[in-house]
């Protein structure tokens, strides 16, 4: 099984509704990982203010850390940095994690695909 | 006139800060020690003066109180256990973190949900562990949790999938996650809340509309978690005992009309009335005269006390008026009269010839009212809180709730009930307002709290450097905190009332806002009686009690300060209100 795992900056909440706007792509990202694990990927989120176990338990985390606190979030899969600074979107990850680029089109299409949609 | 009745054994005093929770909980805890109970008291406000109104050093273990057998107390501070919560989470990642981690982190444990959830916490764990309080035949709380933490805590949600694996959270329990295990603990004490057999709420309130609706508010919400045991204790109820004098007789008539406007549900609770105390409720002897109020009239001052030398309003104005157009906010905690004091500020202003805007939150008719007539120059904008808010959830919940499955639905809706949210909700409005400032005199009766500007602070870095997103700020609200922290652009006023609890609270306040990079330009004291001119012997002789909090605030807390007089005449329409700025000019 494929895992993966976010070290993400100390936050105050996950969906961002405590800023001064919402922030779609933390939402999204919420939901594209309930995706990957529909997908059978193993994903843990690590908050810096919540599990910072995690965080030192990580060389590789650490290192990044030290260079800049900027590359949070570090993303890893399976034991390597594949992303530093950015939350990637449902493909980036699908392609990072080698899953089948179809995957998301498909689910997508259920609901019909409209132009201009993103799914085709 | 009585104290709440006792039925069971655990008792949670609730109300906003000033209303009395502190005297009556201390109150009925004599009055049952008095009877031969062991009672225990506890207080988790951090704003507590139970050390002062008992007259002792208290710490978190129970303190027997002299003078009164069988009542002990002791005092939490959840801000306390807050801070040791978040060195404990802290300290051993210290050396193995960069350091700009390690400060990242502590930036999480300062906001106001921690230390709800922390006095939540030291509740749960009187209440929740019964061998903690088995000695005592009753144990009286001087605050209660919110109906957002209570709500936060039974929420299954919240404890079961998104703390765990952690794909999404919640956003107000987030930093006290490591209290998880504590989680059967915390359903044993909502569930003991609940109980009516166990816990009655006291619901308490002046005498006054404005907290008649926020006991009406806190009685629905816990009615909606099943909190149901709920009586209503009416504080501070004043009669003249001889007619003539203006303010005495203003004031009776006051409280009779807040009383036939109660609203339906409170007047339909079991309700203890206590009268007004003019020699305040500090001490033993103070307290135990509540049950027994005859016995406290003997001897009462038979002069008004000399009125401090303070500057009026009107001076203040004078001032506001010299540092030309900009932005005046008046801050401070509900009750205060933060919106009269605004809409006396604007009408003077615009009689002096200048251009204003008055905005504030307050119902549209109060405001229609309070300045019935038009004045040249002046207009009045409202921001309607729950129009604001209702807007922004309904943004939320269509452009984010779209792609999510039940639960992670369930969360994101309630962390738009959380306090930050309705304020952050207010804001986009408010920034609009303060942006107008530049043209003409803005005054505000609204402002976001030092938490909030930090948390946009925050928010604003957060966007900018960490996620480098699409920057989706609007202009109004970037530009906001470099004009809130600019003093020539942005004036701010405290209000408050020369009382404790009032004083005590702006104190945090104008902190949380020095920590914002925010500097009060002024306070205002508001409705004293010391300056009232009131020659009736009860409340001459509040008067005097009102001296060392006004000298506090003059000669401590303040740069610049105004004392407003309590009016016989309601500061409502162009007239009551020049009344603030011209009557107490001519009386100095």
């Amino acid at each position: 099984m494929k895992k993966l795992e976010i070290y993400e900056p100390a936050m105050c909440c996950s969906t961002g509704v405590c800023g001064v706007d919402v922030d779609p792509v933390l939402v999204q990202f919420v939901a594209d990982l309930q995706w990957l694990s529909e997908q059978g990927v193993s994903v843990s989120r690590y908050n810096l203010s919540q599990e910072p176990q995690a965080f030192a338990a990580n060389m590789d985390v650490v290192k990044e850390m030290e260079a800049d606190m900027d590359r949070l979030p570090v993303l890893v899969v399976d034991g390597h940095v594949v992303s530093t600074g950015v939350y990637l979107s449902r493909q980036q990850l699908a392609q990072k994690l080698g899953l089948s680029q179809d995957l998301p089109v498909k689910t997508e299409a259920t609901e019909g695909c409209k132009p201009g949609g993103g799914c085709c | 006139m009585a104290l709440p009745e006792v039925n069971t054994r655990y008792l949670f005093f609730t109300g906003k800060g000033g209303v009395g929770k502190t005297s009556l909980s201390c109150a009925t805890g004599i009055a049952l020690a008095d009877a031969g109970k062991h009672v225990l008291i506890v207080s988790t406000d951090p704003a507590s003066n139970l050390d002062e109104v008992l007259a002792v050093n208290l710490t978190s273990t129970p303190v027997a109180i002299p003078g009164v057998p069988g009542l002990f107390a002791l005092n939490i501070d959840p801000e306390a256990s807050a801070k040791a919560y978040r060195e404990r989470m802290v300290a051993p990642y210290r050396g193995i973190l960069p350091v700009a981690a390690i400060q990242s982190m502590e930036e999480q444990f300062s906001g106001a949900c921690t230390v709800e959830i922390a006095a939540f916490d030291e509740f749960s764990a009187l209440i929740g562990t019964p061998e903690k309080t088995r000695d005592f035949d009753h144990v009286i709380f001087d605050t209660a949790p919110t109906g957002h933490t209570l709500r936060l805590l039974s929420l299954p949600s919240a404890w079961n999938g998104f703390i765990e694996s952690s794909t999404g959270g919640a956003s107000c329990l987030g930093p006290l996650a490591g209290l998880e295990q504590q989680r059967h603990l915390y359903a044993a004490t909502v569930a003991q809340l609940a109980d009516p057999k166990q816990t009655t709420v006291v619901l308490v309130s002046r005498v006054e509309t404005a907290s008649f609706r926020e006991a009406d508010r806190t009685c629905g919400e816990l009615k909606d978690l099943n909190i149901s045991n709920q009586v209503l204790a009416i504080n501070g109820l004043f009669q003249a005992k001889i007619p003539g004098d203006t303010i005495a007789d203003a004031m009776t008539q006051r409280a009779q009309q807040a009383l036939a406007a109660m609203p339906d549900k409170l007047a339909a609770l079991p309700r203890f009335v206590t009268a007004f105390m003019p020699k305040g409720l500090v001490g033993i002897a103070a307290l135990r005269a509540l049950s027994n109020p005859e016995a406290a009239e003997a001897d009462l001052a038979s002069e008004a006390a000399p009125l401090p030398e303070l500057p009026s309003l009107h001076k203040l104005i004078d001032d506001l008026e010299a540092g030309g157009v900009g932005v005046i906010m008046t801050m401070g905690k509900g009750g205060v009269g933060k919106t009269t004091v605004a809409a006396a500020i604007a009408t003077s202003l615009a009689l002096r010839g200048h251009q204003v805007l008055l905005s504030t939150t307050d119902p549209a008719a109060h405001v229609a009212a309070a300045i019935e007539t038009p004045v040249p120059g002046l207009s009045v904008s409202r921001i309607d809180p729950e129009v604001e808010i209702e807007r922004y959830r309904q943004d939320i919940m269509t452009k984010a709730g779209a792609n999510l499955d039940a639960s992670a639905k369930a969360m994101l809706e309630e962390d738009l009930r959380s306090p930050c949210t309705e304020e952050i909700a207010v804001f986009r409005a408010f920034a609009n307002t303060v942006a107008a400032g530049k043209q003409c005199f803005v005054v505000l009766d609204t402002a976001p709290t030092g938490h909030t500007i930090l948390l946009l602070d925050a928010a604003e870095a957060y966007h900018r450097e960490v996620l480098r997103v699409q920057g989706d700020i609007p202009e109004a609200v970037r530009q906001l905190l470099p004009r809130l922290r600019d003093p020539a652009f942005t004036r701010v006023i405290v209000t408050t009332l020369a009382e404790a609890t009032p004083v005590h609270e702006a104190e945090r306040l104008q902190q949380d806002l020095l920590r914002a990079g925010i500097t009060p330009y002024a306070w205002v004291i508001n409705q004293s009686l010391l300056a009232s001119g009131t020659h009736d012997p009860q409340l001459a002789q509040r008067g005097h009690y009102e001296i060392p909090f006004i000298r506090k605030v003059a000669e401590q807390l303040s740069s610049r300060c105004a004392l407003i007089p309590w009016l016989a005449e309601a500061p409502i329409g162009g007239k009551g209100l020049a009344q603030m700025t011209e009557v107490l000019q001519e009386s100095l």
